[in-house]
């Protein structure tokens, strides 16, 4: 019913498509052409800027004249007066005042002279003409479109002819994408082109810059770069937002943020206070969501109603990039410094239900009812910094990161089994209170060198990194558990533990490659293709843990010996390894390159793990030694102007030694529903898997169409399985073991095109997952696969028509599917998403958007749950440069949001419900402002 | 790609030890000099037909067989084009309206089992024995001779018999660059030398390093090119004199002055700070001519490639001076008119091909270019309108072929002014 729908709205998107273009006036319109030629050098100009201006001089239309010297412009209007203007770097400017007689059609102007200018020649006023062509770039010059005072760069674009920004902030030049804004060269805040188009002004904005960055060879590829070159003093800038919102049920939020740039320096400072799931979990997506907003098409930035629980968040932090070499073009040439530290307050507070259906054997069901409340507040501090250096052959990378957080955490759980008739088997209930203190700290240090350029130097390049990572947690807990066994009362447990653990880990990983032996022992022979690398990788691991429980016994706290523990392990990781590759090539100039590199790393990983404890079992000394080959085939065919296409398959093997928890556990025996036992006889897992990547991507300029498929299967050899034991009351005890035969596979698909139409665009998105895998366990000493089957696909269509209208549509289907033959069951689960969002800008001030989703799910267990969620927003924006908005805000509209999780186990099929944000009413009040260069008008 | 070139040569540097006749080392004569100021950017357009007498498209026929690259070597022999493609590493042979006739590749070849290598084609040249024509192909092994049919005929270890030489007509004089000249025991290098086939008397001109191309980084194109049956001209890598070679003698022919932003440094050559440095000067000066590449005198017509390594569409490197009137004329500003059916000449503003490596041959006084099928229906695209009638060799190639098409060869006949 849906797939109907959906097909009915992607032609109603076509059918606009085309209604749009049709809808040119037919008013009779008239052509000018001619041809610039320069008599004094006899030529023709290639590439000299020819613009149409109205009588109130503004642009109608630019062209370059082409190959033969030659402009042509179309559509113009007849009997009215025109200026025609043309241009060209050192010659002086002609300026024609032109009509089209009426009863005419065609004005042929034929030869118009243009002459060199006389150096000599003292002030010649000189008219920026709208556009210019120099040296293979392309420049838009600001000055000569005349707009108001406060317009942006946005506004600037749209005003130019041959230009499009679209809804989804791509901007195209005649029709061919640019792929890269940048801001006097360098990425402005974060690459995201709308943050640089609707907050630069135009008035700050000396020329936009195209030019294509293209393999020479190949001159019909598209790569096109628009650079902002900012007017001389204008480099400097702040821009930010401040806005202020209240709603119903108290509902509020409070957002900040404010943005410097100067050549060498940007920094942002932000902050933002709400409790509707506004609360982003890094510093980039809140900026990004922070700045004006041009009035676009795109999906607002809107409450997360996907979050559970209900949430109130502070944020504030900082963002800065630092460029030590500001004007520095080249890649290689580059030394910049970027931090930014985030700070992150949250409060929640979260119900759910769930209930779990467990086979034991079969026909024979176990049922587990659980409801917990629980409530949270932590806060997080987060410092990361990157350091990047290259220069020439040299690249050095340096990052750190740290991260602290702070938080505590009361929850309670009633939970609940039945047997198969359906009869009370036992109750657990419990409480909990903790507090913890997490600490880590990333540093890496990466060098890369190469040298290609130099054809005879032997040594080409060498790969070395160096990882060190600490953490710290503190965690003092204290859970006090009732179990019931309705059954037999002589099963009753009753405790009151507190838990105080303390640990430590310190990890460090060197790699180093060395590539190309071939040209340091060979120089530059062939060798056919051969090639060699040597490659070798360390990890060394410590890891301390102090644990101290206490039990509460006769009235007080009194050690648990069991559990208090002192444990230690040292992990001792090597892998070297020596790699032989061969590289086959096919290229035939203009038309295509094709190659094919196969390469073949023979490696040996040895792994010691040393175990001290206070306890002496759990003193192991463990060595792994695994012959871990890899052999992997890349090929590229790139189709000269066309497309381009890779292959990666690789085949791999990866060993998991089995950790000390997994070996000998100190078992907790407060939780009966879940009992961990070790086993001392554990073997490391080996996973063999191949794995195969696809994809295809058009680099032609328009309806492009791009495809990616990733599909990956792997073998488990002893795979490290549980082994459990449950009796009626649910308790359960899981010990571990090996087991042969855990299998795999996953496809996962992507395949996007695209349609331009003349002032539209239809976008169609498909994407595809499919996971299979066979899973080994033991349920009560019975040999069992689990094979679980997960399937998600969904389709997308989004149409955008000029900066006006958009509308996306979209549909998914996700299916969840156990089955357990051994013990004759099966799980399935059906998801239904439907949704469609919609924006129309009535005016440059003034728009509407909604959207909406319609949720189903349909369980195998259980009953089929529908919901929707209907959200709508009106925004008005007001004062002379629309700095300052006033947003009415309705959110689910249909109060239905639900967090409905269903999820499939190896035998278990488990349902949960839990609270989410639901309907509210707000109203925001935002000023956006802006200011670029010392003496910019100040909005 | 230009370094290439010199691994070539390096490899066929000769030494001519079987020499007993008399040798010398020659004597340049610069009492005709002549001096030309130039400004490339001032140089004018002209239109097609204005410079040329003749101009014809060639495309070369695709088919499975016959599909290459792009032409990075062409002689002509009769009414045969050989081309050798370094893509597919074969040596094909059309007929001059671009039929397919054979090619010379891999599985032509023959490898033996004593031979280091298995034998790919490093180029080819044309040879001939008596009144027989053949195509002799260089293997890392040996020399390998087809007739021109594309049959086996021999090979041969003699590697300098072949090495790259020039004669001129009615004359037992050859040609040969980077040769060594053997004196009892020493042995001398010349960056050029002339042979007496008859009487074996040799003069060498400009004395060289033998660890010439060890030593330094050099930039330019093959130094010598022959304009007529008696006549070739003669550089030195960055230097900017032209000199005249004939069967007799050597003489410096012009002295080119440029605007001082085109200018090398006057101490480029003796400063030991330039040594192994010279792109990255290049590279901070690009607008500067490093040297004179090949270079042609038709007529009044001197037709001039100045050598940068650069892509700037607006450097005007190809030139046409006349000798007399003193008009300077550029290739990239040549306006297609109806005798080029609207279509450009060269590729250049669109492609490289004739950027980098100039014509592909000069013989009976016709010029040879090539551009890609991407260039050519591009082309065809721009000039929409201009004409609807194309020779019928074209009307075919746009009617049955597509931009992955073999290239197309143009053959230009300059005005004998």
């Amino acid at each position: 019913m849906r797939a109907h729908f959906l097909l009915l709205l992607s032609i109603f998107c076509l059918g606009t498509g085309y209604s749009f273009a049709q809808t040119t006036p037919p008013a009779p319109t008239g052509t000018i052409k001619g041809v610039v030629r320069d008599t004094v050098h006899n030529y023709v100009l290639k590439a000299a800027t020819v613009s149409i201006y109205k009588a109130d001089n503004t642009v109608i239309n630019y062209q370059l004249s082409n190959n033969y010297g030659e402009f042509k412009f179309s559509n113009l209007p007849i009997d009215k007066p025109l200026r025609l203007d043309i241009s060209n770097v050192g010659y002086q400017t002609i300026q024609k005042n032109i009509t089209i007689p009426k009863g005419q059609t065609l004005l042929d102007l034929k030869n118009v002279i243009i002459n060199p200018q006389d150096v000599n020649l003292q002030e010649v006023t000189v008219t920026v003409p709208p556009i210019s062509y120099n040296n293979d770039t392309l420049e838009i010059n600001a000055i000569a479109f005349k707009l108001d005072t406060n317009a942006t760069v946005e506004d600037l674009l749209k005003k130019v002819p041959n230009i499009t920004v679209w809804g989804d902030g791509i901007i195209t030049v005649n029709g061919r994408e640019v792929k890269q804004l940048t801001v006097n060269g360098k990425q402005f805040f974060g690459g995201d082109n709308k943050i640089a188009l609707q907050n630069i002004p135009k008035n700050a904005l000396e020329k936009i810059q195209i030019f294509n960055t293209a393999d020479r060879d190949k001159p019909l590829d598209s790569n096109l770069v628009a650079n902002l070159k900012l007017k001389k003093g204008k480099d400097r800038s702040y821009f930010g937002k401040i806005s202020a919102g209240y709603g119903t049920d108290k509902h509020y939020q409070f957002d900040g943020n404010l943005n410097f740039s100067t050549p060498k320096l940007q920094l942002s400072v932000i902050g933002a206070s709400n409790d509707i799931n506004k609360i982003p979990n890094d510093i980039n997506t809140l900026i990004r969501n922070s700045t004006y907003k041009g009035v676009g098409t795109s999906v607002e930035y809107q409450s997360d109603f996907r979050q559970t629980g209900l949430n109130k968040g502070n944020v504030a932090g900082a963002q800065m990039t630092y460029n030590f070499t500001p004007d520095s073009k080249d890649w290689n040439n580059k030394s910049s410094l970027t931090a930014d530290y985030y700070f992150k307050n949250l409060e929640s507070s979260n119900i759910g239900d769930s209930q779990t259906i467990t086979t034991i054997a079969d026909n024979n069901q176990l049922y587990a009812n659980s409801s917990t409340t629980s409530s949270n507040t932590s806060d997080r501090h987060r410092f990361n910094s990157i350091y990047n250096y290259y220069k020439k052959s040299h690249r050095l990378d340096l990052s750190e990161s740290f991260n602290t957080e702070k938080g505590d955490n009361s929850n309670s759980s009633i939970r609940s089994a039945q047997n198969n008739a359906g009869q009370l088997t036992s109750t657990n209930n419990s409480n909990g209170q903790s507090n913890y203190t997490n600490t880590d700290f990333t540093f890496r240090a990466s060098y890369n060198y190469q040298n290609y350029n130099n054809w005879k130097q032997r040594f080409k390049s060498l790969n070395a990194s160096y990882d060190v990572s600490m953490s710290n947690r503190n965690n003092d807990r204290t859970e006090i558990t009732a179990f019931r066994d309705l059954l037999n009362d002589a099963n009753n447990r009753d405790f009151n533990r507190k838990y105080l653990t303390d640990s430590k880990n310190l990890s460090q990983t060197m790699t180093l490659g060395l590539p190309n032996l071939k040209s340091i022992f060979f120089g530059n022979a062939n060798l056919s293709g051969f090639d060699a690398e040597i490659t070798g990788k360390l990890v060394l691991t410590n890891n301390q843990e102090h644990n101290f429980i206490e039990d509460f016994v006769n009235g007080n706290y009194q050690q648990n010996s069991y559990l208090s523990n002192n444990l230690k392990t040292n992990v001792t990781d090597f892998t070297p390894g020596i790699s032989v590759s061969k590289t086959f090539y096919k290229n035939l100039s203009n038309r295509y390159y094709k190659n094919l590199t196969i390469k073949v790393t023979a490696a040996q990983q040895v792994i010691n793990q040393d175990n001290k404890s206070d306890r002496s079992f759990q003193n192991i000394k463990r060595n792994y030694n695994n012959f871990v080959p890899t052999i992997s085939v890349n090929a590229l065919n790139l189709q000269t102007g066309s497309y381009q296409e890779n292959l990666m398959v690789s085949y791999r093997t990866d060993v998991q030694a089995p950790t000390i928890y997994q070996l000998a556990p100190l078992t907790d025996s407060t939780n009966l529903y879940n009992l961990q036992r070790g086993n001392l006889n554990l073997r490391e897992e080996i996973k063999r898997s191949i794995n195969i990547n696809f994809n295809h991507y058009d680099m032609k300029s328009k309806n492009t169409l791009y495809f990616n498929v990733y599909t990956s299967a792997g073998i488990v050899e002893n795979d490290i399985v549980d082994s459990t034991f449950i009796d009626e009351q649910n308790r359960r005890t899981v010990y571990l073991t090996n087991a042969n035969g855990n299998k795999y596979i996953n496809l996962m698909g992507d395949i996007r095109k695209s349609f331009k139409f003349k002032t539209s665009e239809l976008q169609l998105g498909f994407n595809t997952s499919f996971n299979f895998s066979k899973n080994p366990t033991y349920t009560n000493t019975l040999f069992n696969f689990s094979n679980n089957f997960n399937t998600n696909n969904s389709v997308k269509t989004t149409y955008t028509y000029k900066d006006k209208l958009g509308i996306e549509a979209s549909q998914g289907i996700s299916t969840n599917l156990a089955k357990q033959s051994a013990l004759g069951t099966s799980y399935k689960n059906i998801g239904l998403t439907t949704s469609f969002s919609g924006n129309y800008n009535f005016t440059k001030k003034f728009s509407l958007s909604s959207n909406i989703n319609f949720n189903n799910n349909n369980p195998s267990v259980g009953e089929t749950i529908n919901f929707a969620i209907w959200n709508a927003n009106a925004t008005y924006r007001f004062t002379k440069g629309n700095n300052a908005e006033v947003k009415f805000s309705a959110l689910d509209l249909l109060r239905q949001n639900k967090a409905i999780i269903n999820s499939v186990g190896v035998n278990s099929f488990t349902t949960s419900t839990k609270n989410v944000l639901q309907q509210y009413f707000m109203v925001t009040l935002s000023y956006y402002p802006r200011k670029f260069g010392a003496n910019a008008t100040k909005k | 790609m230009k370094r290439f070139k010199h691994c070539l040569c390096f490899l066929a540097l000769t030494c001519l030890s079987s020499l007993t006749a008399f040798s010398q080392e020659g004597v340049i004569d610069s009492s005709h000099v002549v001096t030309l100021r130039i400004d490339p950017q001032s140089a004018r357009g002209a239109a097609v037909s204005q410079i040329f007498d003749e101009v014809k498209f060639v495309p070369l026929e695709t088919t499975r067989e016959s599909l290459f690259g792009n032409i990075s070597e062409l002689k002509i022999s009769g009414n045969k084009f050989l081309i050798y493609d370094y893509d597919t590493k074969a040596v094909l042979v059309f007929t001059n309206e671009g039929k397919y006739l054979t090619k010379i590749d891999a599985a032509k070849l023959q490898t033996e089992k004593a031979d280091k290598e298995k034998a790919v084609t490093h180029g080819f040249t044309l040879v001939k024995e008596g009144n027989t024509e053949y195509i002799a192909v260089y293997t890392p092994n040996n020399v390998q001779y087809f007739t021109l049919e594309g049959n086996f005929v021999k090979k041969t270890k003699n590697f300098n018999y072949y090495s790259p030489k020039l004669s001129f007509a009615n004359s037992d004089v050859v040609i040969r660059p980077y040769t060594y000249i053997k004196k009892g025991k020493d042995s001398t290098q010349y960056s050029v030398v002339t042979i007496d086939k008859k009487t074996k008397d040799t003069v060498g001109y400009f004395k060289r390093d033998p660890k010439f191309f060890e030593k330094d980084d050099w930039y330019g194109d093959d130094p010598i090119t022959k304009y007529n049956d008696s006549e070739a001209f003669y550089t030195n890598y960055y230097d900017y004199r032209l000199y005249k070679l004939t069967a007799k003698k050597m003489e410096l022919a012009y002295k080119f002055i440029f605007p001082a932003i085109n200018t090398l440094p006057k101490d480029f050559i003796t400063n030991p700070i330039y040594v192994k440095k010279r792109f990255e000067y290049f590279e901070k000066n690009k607008k500067t001519i490093h040297g004179i590449g090949s270079s042609y005198l038709i007529g009044d017509q001197l037709y001039l490639k100045l050598s940068n390594i650069f892509w700037d569409k607006d450097q005007k490197k190809s030139l046409i001076y006349n000798t007399k009137t003193t008009e300077l004329l550029s290739f990239q500003d040549l306006e297609p008119d109806s005798l080029s059916s609207f279509l450009p000449v060269t590729d250049s503003g669109f492609a490289y091909d004739f950027e980098n490596r100039g014509f592909l041959a000069y013989e009976d006084k016709k010029f040879y270019t090539s551009y890609s099928a991407l260039a050519m229906f591009t082309f065809k695209e721009r000039s929409a309108g201009k004409t609807n009638k194309y020779p019928p060799l074209l009307e075919n190639y746009f009617k049955t072929g597509d931009r992955k098409s073999n290239p197309v060869i143009i053959i230009l006949k300059p005005k004998q002014i």
